[in-house]
């Protein structure tokens, strides 16, 4: 198991190195000038090309590459164009916020999702099962940012029960961030929740159909005791795949929810560093969402092995 | 009976006698205190004044700087850190005496040590500052509250180049403006004004809070400039760049102001008894700048085809959603608002519509159908419309319009590339001297080369007759309408929102301030 797990995060090295190359060129091969753009509409290009030579961004592209391979080895982002502040401190300064929009829409996800997979599953094609279907199929189907912006109009503007936008620290104050935090994880783990429900029923149904199940149920075993210790265990493994996908999803920005919730995390931050052009912040957003990815996904697999015992990596 | 009268009448005189003394009644309303919360569009790229000409960046450091002048409410200089000014009898020298005792956010007192390596500083970076240190032989103090500015020849752009909101000729101490050359930004940001930086944090909020010991001057609050008091404790700008949010933010209360809202949103907003929805002008006057430096546009009849051919009311009514209040058609340069250089002339060809004049002209221009390239973007929605009306109406007359739609960071770059386009939209800002006219300068994207038009831009600058300078800004806006070096559109107008709350807010200006405003919550 240690090998297997020294070998898999070797290979993340690889694999981010390609990834910030991509990125790098992608973003500096795409037109748009992030001086330009921060020297305002009526700068000169006089002025343009003395920003763009003050910043290096004059330079040959393979020269800024090199640089930007030295820095990143070095543990350095580089400085933002915009935000006067190293990218690093700029991503730990969206982490927060986006690590409990993250979990707080993951559990919304969760909670949701699991309980109405096992129960459609339970009660398959009985009318349980056909309204969670149709709930989670609503749940795929409604674009992320319209059940965002109707909860907002209904909860904030017309019932004025919870704050229609803004984020609170949850270090600073845990009951202003949990005031702030319902609208966004319940939009956004609704819509998240309708992949894990359909996945839940589907391994659910698998399960129930397998030959242990029958076994248990001649011996006498409890619907419950069936349903939770022989079938859901069985069926877990790809449901945690699925919640392991969404949460590195999620991690790497919830963009339409943080956008509309005005909240500072960090898909926010991609979108405007895109949009700026603000070369540094895009590349360290993807660094660390890639990094984020590969090991959500190595967690993952270690956790199979504790779910599936038969589940063994040499 | 007469004890009844003297109840009715005695607290009535006494409020007529109050208000005949002038100010009592409306002092006692000012509160001090409060936060005041502010949702605009984004986040500055930069809070050093001489660096950018953001129009965010302009709201933000016009409540932490200020500059030797301000603008009026018509939008005439008037001193600001300035106390006043002699100008020689030959033009060439201008002495400016500084209001003493005006302090900077550290404690620290501006004098002339901080006021000539500030300007300096703005004069290489700024385009107002660049075009008057262009004209300026020697800037100098001559004592501690006095500085000399001495012109290589007569210029009318002295006072109003340091009067501009824009990229503005902040005053920063000297310690500030020695560590950060021009063309880096500064980091510091220490001003004079009635509000002090105390914390930005981006995407999130830019909290000012009141300077306890900022000197205003003692006239009334006027146009920018006159009579600043800092009644709130703190103004927190905070980004919120989706526009529903915004709305939503400033009905619940979140936010007691927005700005930059969507013009379909008047009608929620004006239902709502909380708050009231302002007409914020002037915007913009849009605008499809034409490239005269390579390609077709540099064909002067094709370019007089175009603004032959458009039908403005149609286009800015769309734009505006079908509201009235929403646009103006007004072919001035000058936007009505700057008193000084609207013109109402008579006979200019704009918005003629006229398929004849129309087909004559591309028959002269040569024009063989070839794909016109007008960039627009999505970013800016008021753009996007105009730039696709447009299209439609320029196709019908026989034009062919290749329209291409970007992202506003490519829309930036590639029109400083005169081989990548056409034409491109934008919107032209109120400008408050002709020769800060940037579609009439050489070295802005489009190009203004044209010999006439530059000859009168400098005729401008020199001349200081004010009769004059007016006859010459009409004779230019005649040469623009048959040089046509960008294609004038109506005026647009945007939408912000207030609280009731929200006491004080002067309507009038372009952009936002707040000083000299109150909650009362």
């Amino acid at each position: 198991m240690t090998a297997y797990l020294i070998r898999r995060l070797l290979t993340v090295v690889p694999v981010l190195a390609v990834v910030v190359t991509v990125v790098f060129l992608l973003i500096h091969l795409i037109p748009g000038d992030p001086v330009s753009v921060m020297l305002g509409p009526d700068a000169t290009l006089a002025q343009i090309q003395a920003t763009r030579q003050a910043l290096g961004l004059d330079r040959p592209l393979h020269e800024q590459l090199f640089k930007f391979y030295a820095r990143v080895v070095r543990g350095d982002l580089g400085q933002s164009y915009f935000l006067d502040r190293p990218v690093v401190t700029a991503l730990l300064e969206r982490a927060e916020p986006t690590l409990v929009l993250t979990f707080s829409a993951l559990l919304v996800a969760i909670v949701i999702g699991v309980p109405s997979g096992i129960v459609a599953a339970a009660y398959q094609g009985s009318l349980w099962d056909r309204t969670l279907m149709l709930i989670s199929l609503l749940g795929v189907c409604v674009p992320g940012f319209w059940l965002s912006l109707n909860f907002i109009y209904l909860f904030a503007v017309r019932l004025g029960w919870l704050p229609a936008a803004g984020y609170a620290s949850i270090l600073a104050d845990p009951m202003a961030a949990l005031r702030y935090m319902v609208l966004p994880a319940v939009s956004l783990g609704f819509n998240q929740s309708a992949l894990i429900a359909r996945i839940s029923r589907s391994c659910m149904l698998e399960a129930l159909q397998q030959d242990y199940i029958r076994t248990a149920r001649a011996k006498g075993v409890s619907q419950r005791s069936v349903m939770w210790v022989h079938a859901f265990r069985n069926a877990l493994v790809p449901v945690i795949t699925v919640v392991g996908i969404t949460m590195a999803i999620l991690i790497g920005g919830a963009v339409v929810t943080e956008i509309v919730f005005n909240i500072p995390g960090l898909g926010r931050l991609i979108i405007s560093a895109v949009l700026r052009r603000d070369y540094p912040v895009v590349q360290g957003v993807i660094l660390v969402t890639a990094t984020a990815y590969v090991l959500i996904n190595l967690v993952v697999d270690v956790l199979y092995v504790f779910i599936d015992p038969r589940i063994r990596y040499g | 009976m007469s004890s009844s009268l003297s109840r009715k009448y005695v607290p009535l005189a006494l409020a007529a006698l109050m208000l005949i003394a002038g100010g009592p009644l409306t002092a006692e309303a000012q509160k001090k205190g409060g936060i005041l919360k502010v949702g605009n569009l984004g986040e500055p790229p930069s809070l050093d004044a001489h660096w950018t000409t953001a129009s965010i960046t302009e709201t933000l450091t016009n409540h932490i700087y200020e500059g030797l002048y301000s603008l009026d409410s018509d939008n005439r200089p008037i001193p600001m850190l300035a106390e006043s000014h002699t100008v020689s009898k030959d033009g060439l020298v201008y002495t400016f005496k500084l209001r003493q005792g005006v302090k900077f956010h550290n404690g620290k007192e501006m004098t002339s040590e901080d006021v000539v390596p500030s300007l300096a500083r703005w004069g290489k970076q700024s385009i107002y500052g660049k075009a008057l240190f262009a004209q300026v032989a020697e800037w100098k103090a001559l004592d501690k509250y006095t500085v000399e500015m001495k012109l290589k020849e007569k210029s009318a752009i002295v006072l109003i180049s340091l009067a501009v909101p824009n990229n503005f000729g902040a005053i920063y101490p000297k310690e500030i403006v020695e560590k950060f050359a021009p063309e880096v930004k500064a980091t510091e940001y220490v001003g004079t004004g009635p509000f002090k930086l105390a914390e930005w944090k981006p995407d999130q909020y830019i909290r000012m809070v009141r300077f306890d010991d900022y000197k205003s001057r003692n006239e009334k609050p006027n146009g920018y400039g006159g009579g600043k008091t800092a009644y709130l404790d703190e103004v927190r700008f905070q980004p919120v760049p989706e526009v529903a949010t915004r709305v939503a933010q400033v009905e619940t209360g979140e936010l007691d102001f927005a700005d930059d809202l969507n013009l379909d949103a008047y009608d929620r907003l004006k239902a709502n008894p909380n708050l009231r929805p302002l007409v914020s002008k002037p915007y913009y006057w849009l605008v499809a700048v034409l490239n005269k430096k390579e390609g077709l546009m540099t064909n002067q009849k094709l370019r007089q085809a175009w603004q032959a051919a458009i039908d403005i009311e149609p286009i800015m009514k769309n734009v505006a959603g079908g509201r009235a209040e929403f646009y103006r058609m007004d072919s001035s340069l000058a936007m009505t608002e700057i008193v000084s250089w609207h013109t109402k002339l008579s006979g200019l060809p704009w918005n003629e519509h006229n398929r004849a004049k129309v087909q004559k002209l591309l028959q002269e221009a040569g024009y063989k159908k070839e794909p016109i390239r007008f960039m627009t973007t999505q970013e800016y929605k008021w753009m996007y419309d105009f730039a696709l009306l447009t299209k439609q109406q320029l196709e019908d007359l026989g034009f062919n319009i290749d329209l291409q739609v970007v992202d506003w960071a490519t829309l930036v770059k590639r029109r400083n590339n005169p081989k990548e386009y056409d034409a491109f939209t934008t919107g032209i800002g109120a400008f408050y001297d002709p020769t800060h006219a940037v579609f009439l300068t050489a070295s802005w994207p489009g190009w203004t080369t044209d010999e006439d038009i530059q000859k009168l831009q400098a005729e401008l600058a020199r001349e200081t007759d004010p009769k004059k300078r007016v006859a010459l800004w009409e004779q230019q806006t005649r040469l623009f309408y048959d040089k046509v070096p960008v294609i004038r559109y109506g005026d647009l107008f945007g939408l912000r929102a207030i609280r009731n709350t929200t006491k004080g807010f002067n309507e009038k200006t372009e952009r936002i301030r707040f000083y000299n405003v109150w909650v009362e919550k």
